[in-house]
């Protein structure tokens, strides 16, 4: 008996001495994991990839369902106000009906101007349609996963639209799925302008759900109500994209911008083929960006 | 060995894969696109608390060479630019870890102090993970979003915990894990 008990005091040691091992050796594998990342962004963005293309399939399958629960919930949540939508939408729908005459007259005009300058017009965008099959939305990014990638023709820096203005751009693409950094991110930087008095400026994410607008030639008016759009600088984005809306004016560092994406309820999305494939990657392929025009 | 039937077999290989395979589906419904408010923010910690609780309750099928891969694979799909790889996987070997070198403290009290430790632990788990995010990024990341994610797990945590695993005091208490299945009564009734 005491041989036995001597035996297993001893085999416990082992053990426990092989578990704080293993537990050091897991832990070195997870520090040299990281510097890995911080050293070799070209490997970390294949592994990105590689990843998001495996768990793509199993996302779409989560995706459906859930996006059908979110439905009924927004449903049932719209049941209980369907009288004063209805009043709200009718009202819009008279006021929007004045803006569709003023439009057409405008377009009218437009065209007639720009034939008697003999303006040439950019590229004209495609789109590509795609289903939000995941968010990737936490405490420290704010993005989404698309189930397109390069194979319907998805390259990095793409803007992606949704019917209200710019959710954000392409970060990441897989053969069948890509990565969208929405412009709230930390990471997310935008030319813009203030579409009233055509000032640029730079729209920056921190993670909120508000921007925040630096002026580039000082802050001359900027007021709560102005609306961003996109100045097409650095040419990968097409001009004139709605952004976002002022809802705080004052100096310069404290004008706040709130996005005219909703995205918390993103379920499909638009990704602009512009044709141009900008200062990212300048080079052969501004005449390959052309030539497909 | 006796021959096992089809049925028994399958069991326990279910049995076997059920605390990885749960952890998979966790980290997968990370990305999810829920839009239930609150719970959609949280849904980065539930990793963690699924770690926490396999840990507590079957941690030999929860190995730490899994929970390395599971979190590096949760970084790779969730992490924005320039975030760092790998800081789950070390979070989870830790939460393991600690709760594997305190489970004859933690098996077989009262829930509320499972509930406290996890509270402990999901803490630090929180600011290892946005400190090195901070430190990797170099940038001041604002704490309140991920205070507010660790607040709604700690309210989840009573909740999920019990439906994903049940911990139950095995008898006898604080017997070593070798001897604890061929213990006969009265032999470590001491």
């Amino acid at each position: 008996m005491a041989i036995r008990d001597d035996f297993e005091v001893a085999t416990q040691q082992l053990r426990t001495g092989l578990q704080r091992f293993a537990l050091v050796l897991l832990v070195l594998a997870a520090f040299i994991a990281m510097l890995i990342g911080k050293a070799d962004s070209v490997l970390v963005e294949k592994a990105r990839v590689l990843a998001l293309d495996l768990a793509s399939p199993a996302l779409e399958a989560i995706a459906r369902p859930v996006a059908a629960a979110n439905r009924a919930i927004a449903d049932l949540k719209e049941f209980t106000s369907l009288r004063e939508e209805n009043a709200r939408l009718r009202e819009e729908n008279s006021r929007l009906l004045a803006w569709q005459t003023a439009a057409r007259r405008l377009e009218n005009e437009n065209e007639r101007l720009r034939e008697l300058a003999r303006f040439r017009e950019g590229p004209e965008a495609s789109y590509i349609t795609a289903r939000v099959v995941g968010d990737s939305v936490s405490a420290y990014v704010r993005g989404a996963l698309l189930n397109v990638g390069r194979k319907a023709g998805v390259t990095p820096g793409q803007a992606v639209l949704t019917g209200e203005g710019l959710a954000g751009r392409v970060a990441e693409v897989g053969d069948n799925s890509a990565r969208v950094l929405f412009v709230t991110d930390v990471n997310s930087r935008l030319p813009v302008q203030v579409e009233r008095t055509r000032e640029r400026a730079i729209l920056a994410g921190n993670n909120s759900a508000l921007m925040r607008l630096t002026l580039l030639q000082g802050m001359a008016g900027v007021q709560p109500g102005d609306r961003i759009v996109t100045s097409g600088s650095g040419g990968s984005f097409p001009v004139g994209i709605p952004v976002g809306e002022v809802v705080r004016g004052g100096n310069e560092g404290s004008i706040r911008v709130r996005p005219f994406a909703d995205f918390s309820r993103l379920e499909f999305v638009r990704v602009v083929d512009y044709g141009i494939t900008g200062l990212v990657n300048t080079g052969p392929a501004t005449s390959d960006g052309q030539r497909t025009h | 060995m006796r021959a096992d039937g089809l049925l028994a077999r399958l069991d326990r290989i279910g049995r076997l894969a059920l605390p990885g395979t749960v952890l998979l589906f966790f980290v997968l419904l990370t990305l999810a696109p829920l839009r239930v408010p609150y719970l959609s923010d949280t849904l980065p910690l539930l990793p963690a608390l699924v770690v926490f609780q396999f840990s507590l309750a079957t941690p030999e099928r929860l190995p730490g060479p899994l929970l390395l891969v599971v979190g590096v694979l949760l970084d790779l799909l969730l992490g924005g630019p320039g975030a760092p790889i790998g800081v789950s996987a070390l979070g989870f070997v830790l939460i393991r870890a600690a709760v594997v070198a305190n489970r004859r403290y933690l098996v077989g009290v009262p829930f509320l102090f499972q509930w406290i430790g996890f509270c402990i632990l999901g803490w630090l788990f929180m600011v290892l993970v946005w400190g090195f995010t901070a430190l990797w990024t170099w940038t001041a990341i604002d704490p309140v979003p991920a205070m507010m994610q660790y607040a709604v797990v700690i309210v989840i945590y009573p909740l999920l915990a019990p439906l994903i695993a049940r911990v139950r005091p095995r008898d006898p208490l604080n017997v070593p894990e070798l001897s604890r299945g061929t213990a006969q009564p009265g032999e470590t009734a001491i």
